[in-house]
Order: structure tokens, then C-alpha cells, then sequence
């Protein structure tokens, strides 16, 4: 049995895209009479078959080495794409927290969209992602990880698009759509540049060849920096992130998703890069100052926004750093544990401030307040989830960061610095964000507040109650380190910065001190802040405003010079332009038969000299001259 | 068995066009589907009869004709041809089926559509360069024809411009024909007396420029191609998918079969500078379809972008390119095909193709739902998503000069990104927005409206994840062209590692 759980654990990506398939039957222009919930239904079955297997198949794998299975996809000419597979512990146990967090964010809808028409796009692009990203940790390839993400993108671009009769919607769905998509295509460049190398795709193939790979450091750092850019769209790294923060148009379940596994797809496959980054060292310090910059600005512009769902989307963003900055240290285990402690943390942060948003009909931060006794369970998920995301004893955020910071302790210390701003910035960030929905006043918007149904509740304490488990789920798997080898200085000083960022914080938003709304001294800082460092602006007056330069351009050039030369020369020396454009009455039959025997003239005229040699021409000829 | 392919379609068209004044359009329609759905059978019954091991030309068949002009009816088949007579086809099918069952002056309409489509099947299987340019030119009437009598507002001008280019196109492609005859001195104008061609290099590099001019007005190439946007936009729905996804491909087919088949030599030593024109192509033809206010329009012009990566892959003399470049051909025509269909389904129920009209047609209840998702598949596979016939065609063109020519082939890549630009444009503003419920009473979509375009979706995604069922037809054969240019491959393989690895 165990053994037949891993031979079809190819399987978990099939389950949920039967799912979407299904999902098909209730679009409201398919099926009227049901509506569309069974949709919803259908998805949550299929995803629960899917982590089940995922889960039975992961307690079988643990005592177990990983399987490799491959199939062939397309073999032409010199080019063989097989499909390999692997399936180890860390790629099931990666399946299973997605499908287990899809399962939640599948119930969580069912509360959440309890008055909408689109359930059946909705969940059939949910199961799109589910069965693609489970797809991509399964699959062991670099070619395979492109076509996932790229098609990924697409589902980027319909999921946020779910409400599209929003015009900031529509807006953000294209944004969302072409900044991945430039990511992607860098990635297409390096996945293309990348094989004549190594002649594989393969990412043991990748790391074996890396090993001894001798090759042009200048190729190899533009190969870098191309693979780089994917995964920076993926992670909404600068300066591709701006797509997450319009992403949040979309509907909350979704983001549960989103912010906590679907932008660590680009984490996972810059994790699997890794080997091929690290030939180049300027690709290597360019990840770690992507990463650094990202942090430091996303934790920034956090503090900054006064919506709910920004502001956490751009920790997401600052996270994705902390993990571009422990690929770029090569701690890529660090990086994977900070990938999983983040998800479950974010998502169970982005479920309780959904839980508000819902039935206080805001998500203005400004216009929230005093709701900690109204909304205990929303309240204490939320602090666990804070609780799990920062650094701070004895939850999973803090494990994954000390790891982190213990690996750079000794090599570039300037880096565990940066580790405790970022930590502590975050910290203050989200219990700004705590203060300014639960502590305070009772404003307008918060008096009438009570607890959401359970289809709400229960996904959002459950998540909370894993967070609280993963120190036990680290312990069981030897991922926590004993007393003995922890590395004391750097834990005292990542929980002092944690404590730190949240009391400064409790002063300014919990505690009634300081006159809200708080200000920095100096406005236009608070503005670059809050206009995410003005980037919309940059991008239209950089990328945006030169391709529809060059469009008006090419526009130009194609109507008065390509087509008015042609129409030039060609047309006006032959019959004289303007009547040509109204001819489409019997003079036309004229031209025609014009061009015709211009034709067969030009014909003759061409062939003259052959046909004059071909025999019957020949006796033609002779028997019209008479010779 | 061939020749079928060719007459039962226009003997269908002789027999539509003489039928009584008192049929009704419906039964012309059924008469025409049913001719075309058995010349569509017999080709999947070739398909499945045809030797994938075998590189050179299948089926072939000779009957002397006019020996004197070394004229002969001689017809053949290889994996190139293959595919593409499968696409016309398959196409002519969809077409049938697109047109509307209200059409004026049925007979006419499809006794044409039937005769272009047995002389473009003519046209790809011909073994004889006077064949060829026959049945090139058969086709040029009965378009003029289609596009004069049902299309637009400026139907006229529209089909006296593209009557024009491609005149010229024949005059040039006829002119390159006799002078390589003439030069060589070749008793007949058969392909294979003509494929040994031994001329100095200067001769075949201008006997080569006049042949990629012509058809290059036909595919169309940037700077021929502004006969296309006119002519497509005016055109009716049905007509466009024939132009777009056949017709293009006869250009394209021209390209590889003569200009690479009969000039190996010459072609080997133009590629760097046709792979530069490839991506120039790419680029012009997706910055030019950003601007434009109709949908039609923009279609049209992401055609011109699509051809370029057909030269691109048949510059790269690579056979994994070549092989790239061949299934583009079948991709883009099934995209086209799609992407026209639900472009003129659109236009017919809402009855306006501009951007600034249209809004929020993915409405489930108001709008047209099936309509519009169909639409976003067809673009995201005209933009090169993954999953997607378009892709896979495009990656292996990719992977196949990328070696050869890196600059050329990332820009092409950057080509495909402004697909995508200009697709979101597209479907944003189309599909996405909010739905004036005031005027939106459009009629009902019919499953009619929506088979068409079904079976396409359904090819598009079941070629774009099993991939092996495009390219499998023309591996050997374009293997085989490829190993005609003996000179370039033995410098390919010798500069390749030098290209990636030292520089």
C-alpha cells in the first residue's frame, strides 16, 4: 500500500485539475440550474483526495530514499525533453502544505464568497494553481519549472481578474500579468542559454554540471542574472513587485494562497538554481541585493500603507528578500525553512484580517479600531500568526531566521545586521497593523463587529493552531537545533530586536500616547513610503511610456512611410492613386485584366531566351519566320 | 491518391457553382461541407498511410503534360508538405463551418472557397515549379473575388491592394523560377532537376533575393506585409481564416521549400542577415499591433510577428529549428483560425470590433461568456503560454537558433513578451470591464458559433501538451533539407562551441 502511494504520487497534481475540469460543468453560461457552488464542492473533495494522498504518501516517504521517475515528453531532432520526477519527503511534504493550504483557502471561500456568481472560475482557477504548483515541486526540472511558472502567470492574470467589472481590477490583472511575464521571459532567455552549456535541464543535472563546470565568467553571469529574473517576478522582488501589491484587488481567499505559497514558487525553483548561481559571484551578490533592498524597502512601505492587505503583501515581499538574501549566502536550507514557517504565518495572518475586512466592510486601516473585544479568536489568530512570522521565541519564524542568521554569523556579520533591522522593522510593521485593528477606538465602521460562520473561523484557527505546531513539526523532523550547538549571541540579539520593533510599536498604536493618524516628521519621506518609492510613476515613465512611444512610432512609420511608399511606387506609378481607393465599381474588371496580361507580358518577356530553346517554340518561331 | 486532394474540391467547386438558382444556402452549405469533410477524411487517411521514417517525398504521381514547356503534372509529398495539407484542410473545413448560413450568393461564395482550396493543396504538393506557380495563381482569383464581393466597407480597395501584391508576388516568383531554369540549363522545370543546381554563388544569392521578395509579400514579411492589415480587416470572417491560415502559409512554404530547398548554398551564407530581418519582423509586427483601435486589426498585425519566427527558424539551418519553423506554421494557422472565427463572432453579435466599444463581454449572463474564454485561450496561445500549441512551436525555434544566432533569437523572445502586451490590451479591454447593461441585447451565441472554435481550442491544448503529435510528421524531412547544406552544418557544428563557450 505505502509503496503504491509512492509510485502514483504523481498523481497529486491530476486530482485537483480534475477539479478545474469539473468546475467547467458550473459556469453560469454552462449550468444555470444548480448555481455554481458545486464548483466549490467538487474542488474541496478533489483537494482533500489530494492531500490525503500527499500526507500518506509523506509518512511512508520518511524512512524511505526519494523515488525518480521519469517520462518522455518530446524527443525531435537532437532535443530530448523527458519529464523527471522526484519524489522525496521534501517534495511531498511541499505538496502537502499546498494542497492543505489550498484546502483551507477552498472552505475559507465558501464563507468568503458566500453572495458570488464566479465560484466556478474561482475554484477552477484555485485548482489551476494548486495542481501547478504541486506540479512544479514535483517536477525536477528547469525546463519543466519555466512552463509552470509561465502558465502560472497566466492563472496570475484570470484569478486577479475573478472581479473583472473593477476597473482597478482590470488594471491589476494586466500589471500583475506583464510584470511576471518579464520575468518569465528573462527566465526563457536563460533557460535557453543555459542547455547548450550543460546540454541538461535537469536540476541534479544542473548541480552535478555546476560542479565542474568551466565556463566564460561573463556568459555565465548574464545566464545568472537572466534565471534570476523569474524568480524575481515570482517573489515580487524590486523592481518587479509592484503586481502583489495591485494583486490585492483580487478576492481574500485567493490571497491566502497567493501571499503565502504561490509567490514562494520563485523561491523554490531560485533554491533549486542555487548551484548555477553560484558560478557567478556578481549573480550571487546581485540576488543577496535584490533581497536586501526588497526587504528593507518592503518592511518600509508596510509601515507605510493604511490597507490592511498591502500592507501585508509587502512583507510577503520583504520575506521573499530574506529568502533571495539566504540563496545568495548559499543557505538554501535556511531559505526553504523560512519558505514554509512564512506560509503557514502569512496565511493564517491574511486569514484573520480577512475575517475583519468581511463583516466590517473596510479594509482602511484608518477606519478600523477597538475590535479586540469584539473579535478575540480573530484577534489571538492573529497575534499567532505575528508571532510566527517574526523572530521571536519559540515559534517557526524565529527558528527559520536564526538559521539563517547562525550561517552568516561568522562570514558577513554586515548581513546578520540587516537581519535584525528587516526582523525588527517587520515586527513593527505588523503590530502597527494589530494596534490599528484591535487596540484603539471603536470607530464607525467597528461597532457592530461579531465573529464570521464557521466556514470563516475554522480554516482561520486551524491555521493559527499549525502555527503554533511547527516548532513540534521541526522537532520531529531534526530541523531544530539543540541547546548545545545554538548559537546564543545571535538568538538573544534576533529576540531582542523582535522585542524591540513590537514595543516601540505597542507605544505608538496600542498605547494612546501619540496622536493617530501618526506622521513622520518630514512628509515627503512618509510619501515615498506610502507610494511604494513611487514606482508606478517610474515604470510609466520608463518601460510603459517608452513601448508606447515606440508603438506610436511604429504605428507612424507603418502607415505613412511603409504603406504610403509602397502605395507610392507601386500604385500610383501603375494606374494613379486615388482612383485606385474608390475603384470598387466596374473599373476594377479593368485592372484586373490590366495586371493580368501585364503578367503573362512579363511572363514571356522572362522566358523569352528559354522558351526560344524548348523545340516546340523553336518550330513555332521557325514556322512564323518561314526560315 | 493525392490528386484527389486536389480535384475533389474543385470538381465540388464546378458542381456548386452550376446548381440551380432554387437550392437554398443551406444545402450549398451542407453540399460544400460535405465535399470539404471528405477531402478533410482523405487527408487524415494519408496522414495515417504516411512513412514518418522516410525523409524524402511520399505518394508521388506523374502524368506528362506539356513536355515541350517541361510543364508535367507531378505531384509528391514529405513531412513539410504533409502538415500543411492537412492545415488547408482542416482549415477550409472550419471556414465552411465559420460562414454564415445567411450568405449572399451562396454558390459563388463556396465554389470559390472550394477552388482555393484544391489549388492551395495543389500548390503544396506540386513536384513541378510551373505547377507550382499555377496552382500559386489559381488561388489569386477567387480571393480577389471573396474579398471584393463579402467583405467590408473598403472591400474595393482592399482587394485590388491585395490583388496587386500578390500579382507581384507571382511576377517575381515566376521570374525566379525561369531564371534558375534558364541558368541551369535543366531539361524540365521538375523540383529535383532543379534541387542539384550547381550556379556560381552570385547568381543563386540573387535568384534567392527575388524568390524571398516574393513570397516574402505573400507570407507577409515587414516591409511587404501593409497589403494584410486592409485586407484582413476588411474581409469577412470566414475569408480571413482562409488568408490568415492557409494563404500566409503558402508564402511561408514557398520560403522553405524553394528558397532553402533550391538555394542551400546561398541561403546558408544570407541566414544571418534573414534571421536579422526574422526578428526585425517580430518586432515591427508586435509594436505595430499595440496602436490600432480594432480587434481585427490587431490580429492581424500579430500575423505579420508570427511570420517572422518561420524565417527565423528556417534561417537558423538547424533542424530542431527547421522542425520549430514548420510547426509554427500549423500553430499559427489554428491560432489565426481561432482567434478570426471568435473575432467575427464578436463583431456579428455585438456588432463592433472597436476597443473603445467593447467591454466586459466575459459577462455570464449578459454578455458572451463561452465567447470571450475562448478568446483569452486563443490570444494566451498566440502570446506563446505554455500548455499551447504556440509554445512549444516557438520554444524549439528558440532552442534551434539559439545557438546560432543568440542576439536575433533574444530578441524574438522579447518579441513574444510584447505579444503578450498587446494581447492583454486586447482582452482587457474586450473581455474584462464592466458590461454597459444598458445596450447590452445581443444575440444569443449558438453552438454553432462555438463549434468552430471548440475543435480549434481542443487541437491547440491537445498539440501544446503532447507536442510529439506536430512535430513528429516533419522531423525526418526537415532532418533531410538540412543535410543538403553540407557546407553550413559542418560550420555549425564546428562554431557552435565557440559561440557559447568562449564568448
Amino acid at each position: 500500500m505505502s509503496q503504491w502511494l509512492i509510485q502514483s504520487a504523481w498523481l497529486i497534481p491530476c486530482y485537483p485539475l480534475i477539479g478545474m475540469l469539473l468546475s467547467i460543468i458550473w459556469f453560469p453560461a454552462i449550468t444555470r440550474r444548480t448555481g455554481p457552488r458545486p464548483a466549490g464542492y467538487v474542488n474541496a473533495i478533489t483537494t482533500f483526495i489530494a492531500f490525503l494522498h500527499g500526507l500518506l504518501a509523506l509518512f511512508a516517504l520518511l524512512n524511505q530514499p526519494p523515488l525518480y521517475l521519469s517520462v518522455s515528453w518530446l524527443q525531435v531532432a537532437d532535443l530530448n525533453l523527458v519529464l523527471p520526477l522526484e519524489i522525496s519527503a521534501l517534495t511531498i511534504g511541499a505538496t502537502v502544505l499546498i494542497t492543505g493550504l489550498n484546502l483551507l483557502a477552498q472552505i475559507y471561500g465558501v464563507g468568503y464568497l458566500e453572495m458570488d456568481w464566479g465560484w466556478a472560475r474561482f475554484y477552477s482557477m484555485l485548482a489551476f494553481f494548486e495542481a501547478g504548483m504541486c506540479a512544479l515541486v514535483l517536477f525536477n526540472s528547469l525546463f519543466f519549472s519555466y512552463l509552470i511558472l509561465e502558465i502560472l502567470t497566466l492563472g496570475t492574470y484570470l484569478l486577479i481578474g475573478i472581479w473583472f467589472n473593477q476597473s482597478l481590477v482590470v488594471t491589476g490583472a494586466r500589471d500583475a500579468f506583464l510584470t511576471k511575464r518579464v520575468g518569465d521571459l528573462f527566465l526563457l532567455m536563460g533557460v535557453l542559454a543555459i542547455y547548450p552549456l550543460a546540454h541538461t535541464w535537469d536540476y541534479d543535472g544542473l548541480a552535478r554540471w555546476a560542479e565542474t563546470a568551466e565556463v566564460n565568467p561573463a556568459l555565465i553571469t548574464l545566464v545568472g542574472l537572466a534565471l534570476l529574473a523569474g524568480p524575481m517576478g515570482k517573489c515580487a522582488q524590486f523592481p518587479l513587485h509592484l503586481w502583489l501589491d495591485e494583486a490585492m484587488e483580487g478576492p481574500l481567499p485567493s490571497t491566502i494562497l497567493r501571499n503565502s505559497v504561490v509567490v514562494a514558487t520563485g523561491a523554490w525553483v531560485l533554491v533549486k538554481l542555487q548551484p548555477v548561481l553560484a558560478l557567478s559571484p556578481v549573480v550571487l551578490a546581485t540576488t543577496i541585493a535584490i533581497g536586501a533592498v526588497t526587504a528593507i524597502g518592503g518592511t518600509l512601505i508596510a509601515i507605510a500603507q493604511i490597507d490592511v492587505k498591502r500592507s501585508l503583501s509587502y512583507l510577503v515581499s520583504a520575506y521573499m528578500g530574506i529568502v533571495f538574501i539566504a540563496v545568495g549566502s548559499q543557505q538554501t536550507e535556511a531559505g526553504l525553512l523560512l519558505v514554509l514557517t512564512h506560509a503557514l504565518a502569512m496565511a493564517a495572518l491574511v486569514a484573520s484580517c480577512g475575517s475583519i475586512v468581511l463583516n466590517n466592510i473596510t479594509q482602511d486601516l484608518t477606519q478600523l479600531g477597538g475590535l479586540w473585544s469584539r473579535r478575540p479568536i480573530t484577534g489571538l489568530s492573529f497575534v499567532i500568526g505575528a508571532l510566527g512570522l517574526i523572530a521571536l521565541p519559540p515559534l517557526g519564524g524565529f527558528w527559520a531566521i536564526l538559521k539563517l542568521a547562525d550561517g552568516l554569523w561568522a562570514t558577513r556579520p554586515a548581513l546578520v545586521g540587516l537581519l535584525l533591522v528587516i526582523n525588527a522593522l517587520t515586527a513593527f510593521s505588523i503590530t502597527r497593523t494589530f494596534g490599528l485593528i484591535f487596540a484603539g477606538d471603536v470607530k464607525p465602521m467597528t461597532v457592530r463587529s461579531p465573529e464570521n460562520l464557521w466556514a470563516i473561523t475554522l480554516p482561520m484557527t486551524i491555521l493559527a493552531g499549525l502555527v503554533l505546531h511547527v516548532p513540534m513539526i521541526l522537532q520531529s523532523v531534526d530541523l531544530l537545533p539543540d541547546w548545545a550547538t545554538l548559537n546564543k549571541d545571535v538568538a538573544l540579539l534576533l529576540t531582542w530586536s523582535s522585542i524591540f520593533g513590537v514595543s516601540l510599536s505597542a507605544v505608538l498604536y496600542i498605547g494612546n500616547v501619540v496622536k493617530k493618524p501618526i506622521q513622520l516628521p518630514w512628509k515627503p519621506l512618509q510619501d515615498l513610503f506610502a507610494y511604494d518609492f513611487y514606482t508606478p510613476t517610474l515604470y510609466r515613465s520608463s518601460v510603459v511610456g517608452s513601448v508606447d512611444i515606440v508603438s506610436r512610432i511604429t504605428d507612424w512609420i507603418d502607415r505613412y512611410i511603409v504603406d504610403g511608399l509602397v502605395n507610392l511606387v507601386g500604385i500610383t506609378s501603375l494606374f494613379g492613386g486615388e482612383a485606385l481607393k474608390y475603384g470598387n465599381s466596374g473599373q476594377t474588371q479593368s485592372y484586373v485584366l490590366t495586371i493580368a496580361i501585364g503578367l503573362i507580358l512579363t511572363a514571356l518577356w522572362m522566358s523569352w531566351s528559354f522558351l526560344s530553346h524548348l523545340t516546340l517554340t523553336a518550330q513555332l518561331i521557325s514556322y512564323i519566320t518561314g526560315s | 491518391m493525392l490528386s484527389l486532394l486536389i480535384w475533389l474540391p474543385i470538381l465540388g467547386a464546378a458542381i456548386i457553382g452550376f446548381l440551380p438558382a432554387s437550392v437554398p444556402t443551406r444545402q450549398i452549405r451542407n453540399g460544400a461541407l460535405t465535399i470539404s469533410g471528405v477531402a478533410l477524411l482523405w487527408t487524415i487517411w494519408l496522414l495515417l498511410r504516411f512513412d514518418l521514417s522516410e525523409a524524402g517525398f511520399q505518394f508521388r504521381e506523374y502524368l506528362p503534360w506539356i513536355e515541350t514547356l517541361g510543364l508535367n503534372y507531378e505531384l509528391a509529398m514529405d513531412g513539410l508538405a504533409l502538415v500543411l495539407v492537412v492545415l488547408n484542410s482542416l482549415l477550409t473545413w472550419i471556414t465552411l463551418l465559420s460562414s454564415s448560413k445567411q450568405t449572399e450568393r451562396p454558390r459563388l461564395f463556396y465554389s470559390m472557397i472550394l477552388l482555393v482550396s484544391g489549388g492551395v493543396a495543389g500548390a503544396f504538393l506540386a513536384q513541378n515549379l510551373l505547377l507550382f506557380f499555377l496552382f500559386y495563381e489559381l488561388e489569386l482569383v477567387p480571393f480577389y473575388l471573396l474579398i471584393s464581393i463579402w467583405g467590408g466597407a473598403k472591400r474595393g480597395y482592399a482587394a485590388i491592394k491585395f490583388l496587386i501584391y500578390t500579382a507581384m508576388s507571382g511576377a517575381l516568383i515566376l521570374a525566379g523560377f525561369l531564371g534558375l531554369i534558364w541558368l541551369t540549363g535543366a531539361a524540365d522545370f521538375s523540383y529535383q532537376s532543379a534541387m542539384g543546381q550547381t550556379l556560381p554563388i552570385g547568381l543563386q544569392t540573387l535568384l534567392l533575393g527575388v524568390l524571398l521578395v516574393g513570397f516574402g509579400i505573400k507570407m507577409p514579411l515587414v516591409p511587404f506585409h501593409t497589403w494584410l492589415p486592409d485586407t484582413y480587416v476588411e474581409s469577412s470572417a470566414p475569408i480571413t481564416i482562409l488568408l490568415g491560415g492557409v494563404l500566409a502559409k503558402l508564402g511561408a512554404y514557398g520560403v522553405i521549400r524553394f528558397g532553402l530547398g533550391l538555394f542551400p548554398e546561398a541561403w546558408s551564407n544570407l541566414s544571418p542577415v534573414l534571421a536579422t530581418w526574422a526578428a526585425v519582423s517580430i518586432l515591427y509586427g508586435a509594436m505595430a499591433a499595440i496602436r490600432p483601435k480594432d480587434i481585427k486589426r490587431m490580429v492581424a498585425y500579430s500575423s505579420i510577428g508570427h511570420m517572422g519566427y518561420i524565417l527565423l527558424g528556417a534561417a537558423a539551418l538547424t533542424p530542431l529549428a527547421l522542425v520549430g519553423a514548420i510547426s509554427q506554421m500549423v500553430a499559427h494557422g489554428l491560432i489565426l483560425a481561432i482567434l478570426f472565427h471568435l473575432v467575427g463572432v464578436i463583431e456579428q453579435k455585438v456588432g463592433s470590433r472597436e476597443l473603445d466599444v467593447l467591454n466586459g463581454l466575459l459577462n455570464p449572463i449578459r454578455g458572451l461568456a463561452s465567447i470571450s474564454s475562448l478568446l483569452i485561450l486563443g490570444a494566451m496561445a498566440s502570446a506563446g503560454i505554455p500548455g499551447l500549441a504556440g509554445f512549444i512551436a516557438e520554444f524549439l525555434i528558440f532552442q534551434g537558433s539559439y545557438s546560432v544566432f543568440p542576439i536575433q533569437t533574444l530578441m524574438a523572445v522579447v518579441g513574444t513578451g510584447l505579444t503578450a502586451v498587446y494581447f492583454v490590451i486586447l482582452l482587457n479591454r474586450t473581455c474584462f470591464g464592466k458590461l454597459d447593461t444598458a445596450t447590452a441585447y445581443y444575440p444569443r451565441v449558438v453552438f454553432e458559433d462555438r463549434f468552430p472554435a471548440l475543435i480549434l481550442a481542443g487541437l491547440i491544448v491537445f498539440l501544446g501538451v503532447q507536442p510529439t503529435w506536430l512535430v513528429r510528421w516533419t522531423e525526418a524531412s526537415s532532418s533531410a533539407m538540412i543535410a543538403t547544406v553540407p557546407i553550413a552544418a559542418e560550420q555549425r557544428l564546428a562554431a557552435t562551441p565557440s559561440i557559447t563557450l568562449t564568448d
